[in-house]
């Protein structure tokens, strides 16, 4: 995806801005109900970015659930400097570091710690002639396990930017915002995930014999 | 401008974002129309995106909002 927005997407962006500003009005006003509405449409968003941090389905829900209700407490600070969406996820990123910190596993995977290798020296493997997995192989837990346990095992600081990005889709300036760094680190560090998530990936469902042939186009987003 | 593998992986990631210059993008896809392994890979990285970003990929845990919004009820009862 282009750095830039579309137009298309600028006005939807903008549409769902506005919704969201009606929302927290409301809230605002006391009308506790409309806080429901305003996050539904954020909660996987909110889970992913927890799960990411801190690997534990139970940990990340409850921290999920820590941060609307901090965003809820807070909502009078949000200024509309950024989505609503863009905001809850940091406050959610926020909350899930402090978990970890709370439980020292920073000890044995540190945030801070982590260096940025340069991917030119990261070697991708050769499997062949890749094949893509239909859509309908989601329905397969097995399949969304390979992805799952994939996503899992790239480092924290890869694990990050990926999900923010190319799952949740986020923009690069999104993903540098809610991460405190610059667009440019955002960019390295997609690159390492990305690559190295396709050499997980692709052992295992090259083994499978489910593919149809789809090789990339100019101009087609890998999410389009 | 001549591009080695080396270079090409470096920039894949910011051409599958549609993200690159011309000048870089000519330059990646002339070494592309050369280079089976840089292809492959490229293919790959934008299989895996695809997959990733469907929405059944990751699924919510069962019961996730109904318990967030049970927490969420309990405790805005009180504010």
């Amino acid at each position: 995806m282009a750095t830039e927005q579309t137009a298309e997407q600028k006005s939807t962006s903008s549409q769902d801005a506005s919704a969201d500003a009606l929302l927290i009005a409301r809230v605002l006003q006391g009308e506790k109900e409309a806080f429901y509405e305003l996050i539904r449409a954020h909660e996987k968003s909110v889970y992913l970015t927890a799960l990411s941090v801190l690997q534990n389905s139970s940990d990340a829900e409850e921290v999920s659930q820590d941060a609307m209700l901090k965003a809820f407490h807070h909502l009078a600070d949000f200024r509309g400097e950024s989505r609503f969406g863009t905001w809850l996820i940091k406050i959610t990123l926020n909350e899930a570091r402090m978990r970890l910190r709370k439980q020292h596993r920073h000890m044995w995977e540190s945030i801070e710690g982590q260096s940025e290798e340069d991917e030119s020296d990261y070697v991708s493997e050769e499997f062949g002639d890749w094949r893509e997995i239909p859509s309908e192989a989601l329905e397969r837990k097995e399949i969304r396990e390979v992805i799952s346990n994939a996503v899992a095992a790239l480092p924290e600081i890869y694990r990050e930017v990926l999900v923010l990005r190319d799952i949740r889709q986020l923009s690069v300036a999104e993903t540098a915002e809610v991460l405190s760094v610059r667009k440019e680190v955002v960019k390295t560090r997609l690159v390492r995930a990305r690559l190295r998530l396709r050499d997980m990936i692709a052992p295992v469902t090259t083994s499978r014999g489910l593919f149809s042939r789809n090789p990339f186009r100019r101009g087609k987003r890998p999410w389009s | 401008m001549v591009l080695n593998c080396k270079d090409v992986r470096r920039e894949i990631s910011n051409y599958l974002d549609d993200d690159i210059s011309p000048e870089m993008r000519a330059a990646l896809e002339a070494h592309l129309a050369q280079c089976k392994h840089c292809t492959a890979i490229l293919d790959g990285t934008h299989n895996v995106l695809v997959l990733i970003a469907d929405d059944r990929a990751f699924p919510l845990p069962a019961g996730f909002s109904a318990r967030l919004h049970e927490r969420l009820r309990r405790e805005l009862e009180s504010v």
